[in-house]
């Protein structure tokens, strides 16, 4: 396996990108997603959130549980801009 | 030992550090989180001219815009700046009409192009945006850029240059001496220096009030939502007229949820394809989460101005704070009655736009004791 290896499949970041962000001073999952837009696309880092946790440990030293993953925000999977009502349909 | 602390790694912090650095000065920035992890990346990239107040604000953007054409380059790494993208403001009654036409008559005074056009021309220029509107305003020079590269480009910027950057690390106190800021006291040790810069956007009030300094800047949040990544939809970024109505004039809406949630539009697409959309304005202390009530009025005024959008998923809603002041102009400058204490915060929605400017003009003020651009309507002492 080389550094060009993608880690985050929604926004092509490579394992080379996500060890460069950690060595610029990412110590959480968010610190690595402001730097690299891991975790930023369509699943929202479903997929890749838990491997760049256990990088971020490995790397600084740290227990994978210890790391903070990110933060979690509505909605749990995409909805539709459509879908959402507004007060009418109360 | 220091020659400049500055405080807070965000956006302005971060361009005042490059700034700094740049003149030669010795840096360390002081962040309680991680570089751009406040408002920077919790914000939309809109770099325009017609959203910002008539008068010395607009100057200072009509500066800072001039600035970002050269960024990408300065900085060494692209910071997805569109420089043409253009800014349309829809609008959707007379009373609209009226009352931006009056503000762009004030804005051309700092000699940028705004003007109002048809319904047919808007449309002509972003063929998805909603026909049924009165009109629009447009401002062809408007941009946008993103606010995360921008900020990451300005920390790495600085670094190279020398600065150095201690995350995690919150400031708890000033060291004081004969009247005068000479460090800071955190929760990593003391550090002094001969200059202390307050970035600490939202944040800012809070830590002025650990020097004894009582400055009205406090936390407005605003809610988004970024979209599945489309193909091209949107070039220009879009703000409806509500978005400067609520910013400038809110004492002429009548409806109270309106005003509350200050819910408007805002909406541009980014280089990756995904739209973000926000234009919410509400003050619930530092309560950063996602609410039913703003999600589903964000969600109608989008499909409102661009119906085609009702069959584009939502794939996050996320919410920033942006640092309010009371006259909507930021604080910077030297603070009177601490010498060495620096201001540079308050810039509300326009602290991405402003950033590279504010940068410059506070890093002139501690190296020679004077600015290019006089800054005397944004000295923080108006409030002491």
């Amino acid at each position: 396996m080389g550094e060009e290896l993608i880690i985050c499949r929604c926004q092509e970041v490579t394992e080379k990108e996500i060890l460069d962000a950690i060595a610029d001073g990412a110590t959480t999952v968010d610190g690595v997603k402001r730097r690299t837009r891991a975790c930023m696309g369509l699943c929202q880092g479903k997929t890749c959130g838990r491997l760049v946790q256990s990088m971020v440990a490995r790397q600084t030293g740290q227990n994978p549980a210890d790391v903070p993953p990110q933060k979690s925000r509505m909605p749990a999977r995409p909805v539709k801009i459509g879908t959402f009502g507004g007060p009418e349909d109360v | 030992m220091y020659d400049v602390i500055v405080m807070g790694g965000g956006i302005i912090g971060c361009s005042v550090a490059w700034q700094l650095s740049k003149l030669g000065k010795k840096v360390l920035i002081v962040e309680r989180t991680d570089i751009a992890s406040g408002s920077a990346g919790a914000t939309d990239g809109v770099v325009g001219y017609h959203t910002k107040k008539p008068g010395p604000q607009l100057d200072l953007a009509v500066q800072s815009i001039e600035m970002f054409k050269t960024l990408n380059e300065e900085l060494g790494m692209d910071v997805e700046y569109g420089l043409e993208a253009g800014g349309i403001q829809p609008v959707e009654n007379k009373e609209q009409w009226d009352m931006l036409s009056a503000m762009a008559e004030e804005q051309r005074k700092s000699g940028v192009d705004i003007r109002m056009i048809s319904a047919r021309e808007a449309c002509q220029i972003e063929p998805n945006l909603n026909p049924d509107i009165y009109g629009a305003l447009y401002s062809p020079t408007g941009g946008k850029v993103n606010p995360l590269a921008l900020t990451v480009a300005f920390s790495r910027a600085a670094k190279k240059l020398g600065a150095e950057i201690m995350t995690n690390t919150e400031v708890t106190g000033f060291i004081i001496e004969e009247g005068r800021a000479k460090g800071v006291v955190t929760s990593k040790g003391e550090f002094r220096a001969d200059a202390i810069v307050n970035a600490c956007g939202s944040w800012a009030g809070k830590v002025a009030k650990l020097a004894g300094l009582d400055l009205p800047i406090k936390p407005r949040k605003g809610q988004l939502a970024v979209t599945e990544p489309i193909g091209p939809y949107l070039t220009a970024t879009v703000q409806c007229a509500l978005y400067n109505v609520i910013k400038f004039r809110p004492e002429t809406i009548k409806d109270q949820t309106v005003l509350k949630l200050g819910s408007s539009l805002s909406i541009e697409q980014q280089e990756s394809g995904g739209l973000i959309i926000g234009g919410t304005r509400e003050f619930v202390d530092y309560e950063g989460e996602n609410t039913f009530e703003a999600v589903e009025t964000m969600m109608k005024r989008a499909v409102r101005f661009f119906p085609a959008l009702k069959d584009v998923s939502v794939i996050r809603f996320f919410s920033g704070f942006r640092p309010y002041t009371p006259d909507g102009l930021s604080l910077l400058g030297e603070v009177k009655t601490l010498p060495g204490f620096y201001m540079a915060a308050g810039h509300e929605g326009d602290g991405i736009a402003l950033a590279p400017i504010t940068g410059k003009l506070i890093a002139e003020l501690i190296v020679t004791g004077k600015t290019s651009y006089d800054i005397s309507d944004f000295s923080p002492n108006r409030f002491l």
